[in-house]
Formats: C-alpha cells, sequence, structure tokens
C-alpha cells in the first residue's frame, strides 16, 4: 500500500491520541477533548466518509448527468450543444420499433441462458457435492471459463464457430452430422451465443449452488432415509425446496449480467449476421458511441438501468 | 569553346547552389522546447515514424508526443478529446472519407493554406501537388485543404494466378466475366460432394460490406445521393448493383457470408478456400506473408472489372491534420511537413505503407524490390482514376452504413432486393433529416 493511502488512518489516529491525552490529563473543556467527543460520537459518519465522496463521484455523478443528458437532444458531432426536449427521448423510445425488436431479442438470449445455466449449474453442484477423489481439483478445472478474459474467450469461440475453418463444423462432420453456420445464420446465432455464456458462466452458478448445498442442515436428511425416502424424493421434496433461495439468488445475479451482455456478442457477431444478434444493450452502445444520439442514447441506457434495478429490489427482497 | 563550357558550368553551379539555399529551410527550430500531442491510429505508419521520431526532435527542439491506440479506441478517444475542447490536442490521424464531414461540420478542422503560404514556418520543398490528386481532395472541406495524406487505400481484386492458369480462367475484366471465373472456380476438388474452393470472398458484414460494395455501385452507375441530397441507393443501378454483389457471394462465397468481415474474408482467402478475394490493397502483406498465407506469390491483383457505367475503385487514406483549437499550429504545422517528406514517404513505403507522395513510388530502391509490380501500377492506377466517395456523403455516417449494408444483407440472402434497397433508401432519408438540419 502506498503511503498516501495511510493518510486517512494517520488522521484518524493522531485525533484519537490526542483523545486519549485529552482524556487522561481529565482536562474535559479543551478544544482537543470537544473535537474527539464530536468524533468519537460521530464514528459512524466519519470512518464511511471517504468512500462515500468517491462513490459520489464516480457512481452518482455519472448517474445524475446521465438523466440529464437523457431529457435532452444531442447529436455529439454537430456544433449544437444539447438542447432541452423533455422526456421526448423517452416517448421516441417506446414508439422506435429498433426498441421492441432489439427488448424482445434480448429476452429469449436471457431466457435462453438462463434455461440452460440453472438446471446445469444445479446438476453440477450436485455431482460435485459429493464425496469423491481429485473433488477439488475438478471444482477448481470448472471455475477456469469463468476467470478468462471475455474477449479472449469471444475470439476463440468466434474461430471455432466458422463455417469453412472452425473446430466445431470439423467435428459434426467427423460423427456424421451435417455442418452448422453457428454465428453466421440468422436462426442460430443466439442459440450459440447462449452455448458460449453457458460455457463462460454455468460455474459461477454451479459455485453459488454448491456453497448454498453445503450449508444444508443435515437433520431432514436423516430423517428422511430412516423413513425410507427414494433419493429422488429427498432431492425433490428436501433438496429442491431448501436450496431455492440461493438458485433465486443466483439466477438473478446471471439476468442481471445477461441484460448487460456486451462483450462476446460484439467481438463475435456486432449483431449480425444482419441485425439478428443485436440486443439491447448493443443498440444502445451504437446510438450513442457509434451514430452519436447522446440524448437518445442516455434514455435508453436510463431504461437498462431501471430494468436492472428491478431485478436488484427482487433480489433484496429475496435475500432478506 | 572550353572557357565557354566552363562559364556555363560556373553560371550552372552558381543557379544551383541558389537554388539549393533557397530550398534550404532554417526554421526547424524555432519552436524550440515546444510540446506538441498526436493522436495516432495504432497503423504501420504510426510505429513507423515512431522510429524516426528522434531525427525529428533533435532538429526541432519540439517535444513531440504520440499517443497511439487500436482503431476503435483511437476513434472514441479523438472524439472525446475534441468535444471536451480543451485545446490539448494539437493534431491527430484522420480518414476524411469517415470522418471529414463530421469534423469539419464541428468546426474542429484547420485549413492549412494559411500555414502552408507562410514560408516562415513552411519548408520550400513542401507542396501540396506532391501528393496524389485523389487523395489530396478527400481531405477537402468547404474549399480549404483541412488535411495532409500519409497514405492512399484502394480495393484490388486478388487473384490466384495457380488456379486461373489450372482451370483456363481468364483474370476478369468486365463484371460478366468476374461471375463467370467466380462460377467456375467453386469447385469440389475432392469429389466428395462438397465444395472445397469457393469462386470468391468479400465483406458481407452488414456495415463493413458497404466498402467494397460501393465500387459495384459507382461501376454499375449508381450513387449513394442523387443531386437533391436525397438517397439514391434504391435506383435501377443501386438495385442492380446491391443483387449482383450478393448474387456473387451467396452462390460462390463460402457459406454464412453476412458474417464476414475483413478477418474472415482473407483468412478465406490466405487458406486457400477462395479463388478471388475483393478487399482494401494494404492486405496484400497478409496475401504474401510466407508465414500465415497458403498461397503467398501464387497471387495477381487487378483493379475492380469494368461494370456498365465504367471502372470505379475508391480512394481512401490516412491524413494527418491539426486541431482547430491547437496552441501549437505552427510547431504541429512543422512535424506534418517532416513526417510526410520525401525521406520519410519513402521509408514507409518500404515499410509497406502505400504512401501518398507519388514520387517515392518511383524512387529505385522502392521499384528495384518490387516483387509484385502489378499490385503496385493497378494501386497506382486506382489512386488516379478512383472516387474519393466511399463512404456516405452524409454526416452520420455509421447510421447510414448501418441502414444500407441490412439491404446487402438481403441480397446475399437472397431476399427482395428492391423492397431491401426501398426500406434502406427510406431510412436513409430520415437519418440525413434528423441529423443534417
Amino acid at each position: 500500500m502506498p503511503d498516501w493511502a495511510l493518510i486517512p488512518w494517520k488522521v484518524v489516529s493522531s485525533f484519537m491520541r490526542a483523545g486519549a491525552v485529552a482524556n487522561k490529563a481529565e482536562v474535559k473543556t479543551g478544544i482537543w477533548h470537544k473535537l474527539f467527543t464530536h468524533f468519537d460520537q460521530h464514528l459512524n459518519w466519519y470512518f464511511p466518509l471517504p468512500a462515500i465522496l468517491a462513490l459520489a463521484a464516480i457512481v452518482a455523478f455519472p448517474m445524475v448527468y446521465n438523466i440529464w443528458l437523457s431529457l435532452h437532444d444531442w447529436f455529439l458531432v454537430s456544433p449544437i450543444g444539447p438542447q432541452w426536449v423533455g422526456l421526448q427521448n423517452y416517448v421516441q423510445m417506446f414508439q422506435d420499433p429498433k426498441f421492441w425488436t432489439t427488448f424482445w431479442r434480448m429476452l429469449y438470449f436471457i431466457v435462453g441462458a438462463l434455461a440452460v445455466q440453472v438446471p446445469l449449474g444445479l446438476l453440477l453442484a450436485l455431482f460435485l457435492n459429493q464425496e469423491f477423489r481429485a473433488r477439488n481439483l475438478i471444482r477448481t478445472i470448472y471455475l477456469f471459463p469463468f476467470a478468462a478474459t471475455p474477449v479472449a474467450i469471444a475470439l476463440v469461440w468466434g474461430m471455432m464457430f466458422n463455417p469453412e475453418l472452425g473446430v466445431l463444423n470439423y467435428f459434426l462432420e467427423l460423427f456424421g452430422l451435417p455442418r452448422s453456420l453457428w454465428i453466421a445464420s440468422e436462426k442460430w446465432v443466439i442459440p450459440s451465443l447462449i452455448l458460449v455464456d453457458s460455457w463462460e458462466w454455468t460455474p459461477l452458478i454451479m459455485i453459488i449452488t454448491l456453497a448454498g448445498l453445503q450449508s444444508l442442515p443435515k437433520q431432514p436428511y436423516e430423517a428422511a432415509v430412516i423413513d425410507g425416502a427414494s433419493s429422488w424424493q429427498i432431492f425433490r421434496y428436501i433438496t429442491l425446496p431448501l436450496i431455492r433461495p440461493t438458485l433465486v439468488v443466483a439466477t438473478m445475479l446471471r439476468s442481471i449480467d445477461l441484460i448487460k451482455t456486451f462483450d462476446i456478442i460484439y467481438v463475435m457477431t456486432q449483431g449480425g449476421p444482419g441485425e439478428a444478434s443485436e440486443t439491447l444493450y448493443l443498440y444502445t452502445y451504437k446510438t450513442g458511441f457509434q451514430f452519436f444520439h447522446m440524448g437518445y442514447g442516455a434514455a435508453l441506457v436510463v431504461f437498462v438501468f431501471a430494468l436492472v434495478l428491478v431485478f436488484n429490489l427482487v433480489l433484496a427482497r429475496v435475500r432478506r | 569553346m572550353s572557357k565557354k563550357l566552363l562559364v556555363m558550368a560556373l553560371a550552372l553551379t552558381m543557379v544551383l547552389g541558389l537554388t539549393s539555399m533557397a530550398m534550404a529551410f532554417d526554421g526547424w527550430d524555432q519552436f524550440k522546447g515546444t510540446r506538441i500531442r498526436f493522436l495516432m491510429n495504432n497503423h504501420p505508419f504510426t510505429d513507423y515514424i515512431k522510429t524516426q521520431l528522434p531525427k525529428f526532435e533533435e532538429m526541432t527542439g519540439i517535444d513531440v508526443v504520440l499517443e497511439t491506440f487500436p482503431e476503435d479506441q483511437f476513434r472514441t478517444k479523438r472524439l472525446i478529446e475534441l468535444t471536451g475542447g480543451s485545446g490539448s490536442v494539437d493534431g491527430f490521424m484522420i480518414m476524411p472519407g469517415n470522418s471529414g464531414l463530421q469534423y469539419n461540420q464541428a468546426g474542429w478542422l484547420t485549413p492549412l493554406e494559411e500555414l502552408a503560404n507562410n514560408p516562415k514556418i513552411t519548408s520550400p520543398d513542401f507542396s501540396f501537388d506532391d501528393f496524389f490528386a485523389g487523395t489530396l481532395k478527400a481531405g477537402q472541406f468547404d474549399g480549404h485543404q483541412m488535411t495532409v495524406p500519409i497514405l492512399s487505400e484502394t480495393s484490388l481484386l486478388a487473384y490466384r494466378k495457380d488456379l486461373f492458369e489450372k482451370y483456363g480462367v481468364k483474370v476478369p475484366t468486365t463484371m460478366e466475366e468476374l461471375e463467370a471465373a467466380a462460377k467456375k472456380l467453386t469447385k469440389d476438388l475432392d469429389g466428395d460432394g462438397k465444395i472445397d474452393l469457393y469462386g470468391i470472398t468479400m465483406r458481407g458484414k452488414r456495415a463493413a460490406a458497404t466498402s467494397q460494395w460501393v465500387d459495384f455501385l459507382h461501376s454499375f452507375g449508381g450513387e449513394w445521393l442523387d443531386a437533391n441530397g436525397k438517397a439514391a441507393v434504391n435506383s435501377k443501378e443501386a438495385v442492380a448493383a446491391t443483387k449482383f454483389y450478393g448474387d456473387l457471394i451467396r452462390k460462390y462465397a463460402p457459406p454464412g457470408g453476412t458474417n464476414v468481415h475483413f478477418q474472415e474474408s482473407i483468412a478465406y482467402f490466405t487458406q486457400g478456400k477462395a479463388a478471388m478475394i475483393y478487399d482494401a490493397n494494404v492486405f496484400k502483406k497478409n496475401y504474401e506473408d510466407p508465414k500465415g498465407s497458403k498461397v503467398a506469390g501464387k497471387v495477381g491483383y487487378v483493379l475492380i472489372p469494368k461494370g456498365p457505367a465504367g471502372q470505379v475503385p475508391h480512394v481512401s487514406g490516412w491524413h494527418l491534420s491539426i486541431a482547430s483549437n491547437s496552441r501549437n499550429k505552427e510547431a504541429a504545422w512543422l512535424f506534418i511537413q517532416w513526417a510526410t517528406n520525401y525521406e520519410n514517404s519513402l521509408g514507409a513505403l518500404l515499410a509497406g505503407v502505400p504512401t501518398a507522395r507519388k514520387a517515392a513510388w518511383e524512387d529505385p530502391k522502392f521499384k528495384n524490390n518490387d516483387t509484385t509490380p502489378d499490385w503496385t501500377a493497378e494501386s497506382l492506377r486506382g489512386f488516379e482514376i478512383g472516387s474519393p466517395v466511399w463512404n456516405p456523403p452524409v454526416i452520420a455516417i455509421g447510421e447510414v452504413r448501418d441502414a444500407v449494408g441490412l439491404a446487402i444483407v438481403a441480397a446475399i440472402n437472397g431476399e427482395d432486393v428492391q423492397a431491401a434497397c426501398d426500406k434502406a433508401a427510406k431510412e436513409m432519408d430520415a437519418i440525413i433529416k434528423a441529423t443534417q438540419k
């Protein structure tokens, strides 16, 4: 840690030393003593203050600025600066057919990805929750995908998906199956992206669920065994209900991430072929940073933000 | 007689001496201690000029900071810096055909004539006439020269000489011959019922596809806009060009053409999967790289075949320009003159950068070591006859390219091309209306 990072602590500790000295001397009226008492009583405010200020600068300000921007019309490369238009951008948004097509496409992607990742993650967790040799090694190996850089992953998958030169079609042919166009097909591009996303993120669901499984109480299981329940019954009536809150948390976390999926899509297809994989988040990026409609782009961001917020509120509810 | 000769020789030396004295420019070090900052694209030219930079810094005492970013980030960074308006950027690389209109409308470019006409800060051997006319013209806005070209690019049809010879195919000079060649070279070589050699490969990925499609558009007689500034991408000629382009890819290019950008296209060609490729001429270095390409040394080059309206490739290029709010315009101007001078142009050319300075291409150092003279000849012809219009001449280029790109995708998919072009034209008009008030 660099020296400057210790400054807040040095200030605090010198206050405390001063306070201690003041106390010891039983001079209960001096300025040091007053300061110390004040500080001591409001410690809960002073300690997080630097963090609050930093958060305000890097989170709150851009957010407020973004909302302000969404109420303006601003074409970045025109000499005219932002013009106040009120809620015009939001009205435009709900009338914009591209907004709706990209929104439904995003939902298709999210639901599809969850339908693969949640059951698969749960199965993997159940499997890795058992006692067997090399369990820890296998667990670690399963974690590799989400430790890798998404852009690198996307580049590699993009090459594997190539219909002529890619390794996936080579394997398909090896097993006598017909070739696929993968991400070059308007029909298969979203399923292919779901495949990549699931490869990368199923382990996250697995690790969360596994943590949940390991914290489950032993007694219900013992009781069930004594009552002669089958393993399916144990899973269906004990494990599943008990693990449900954990699964919901994992699902919510993934949903929020899926709304914001950008890197793998942008690197592999840039929204193509045609516009077959242009999700709402990609459309938002294009609107702002490629087409320079900053006001409308900001309105789209506010919508995405609201969507994430809803998921977060549900998440907070479930956790409680 | 001999006396006369002597006098003449003396006179000649004096004249030459005078000229060379006049040519010597002693203003290089007048901005000693100044620091200038240029935003650069991560490009072979930047790599080259960085190696030479110490010479300039020693000669002028100017401290040059070249901030280099990969292309996407470079564009974003440049935009942010200029929108911010802090004036801390003195100059930048720019593709006028891509962002020139935008940047000029926003008032971020500096007219260069005033600087170039000032003998105190301009070396006498600098002249705009030394650059390729088409490339130079791309940097003119509102009647002013706003940029100095570094390099020219055009598109070339690269073809496999060995395969053309083996299968008796004629190098195409017309669009009909191009299609015939593509058809003839789409083959099942090993007889397993699957095609393993495709006739051609070209970009089919939405917005990216417009860069090469535009040459077909022009060669078929189409234009981006009509005389009234309305979208013309649904004209008879434009629809014919789009249909031709789409059909070529659907019938004779590797499947999945709508996801092919230049990376994929180059990979197909260099892996021997396609007999022809139509893309930027600078990719010669990929085709001819013996490490990454299976076809190195087997490639021939020609310009786009003639269409109904002739042979119209496009010329694009990277240029250097000075930010309008720079506080060190004179020092930045010195840097630009030096970076585009003969010595550096030749050096860049030898490093594989197709320089925009005409004379460098004639230098024996380049000519004697040229392994692909057909590439050189056709590229140079392209720089002369090419159209500087390759992107739509509108402010919202990205958005329009995206809209028109969808029509190209529809053509590749074999959908109704007229309907797709009508839709693109309608969208284009709406975009122009919204962004060019």
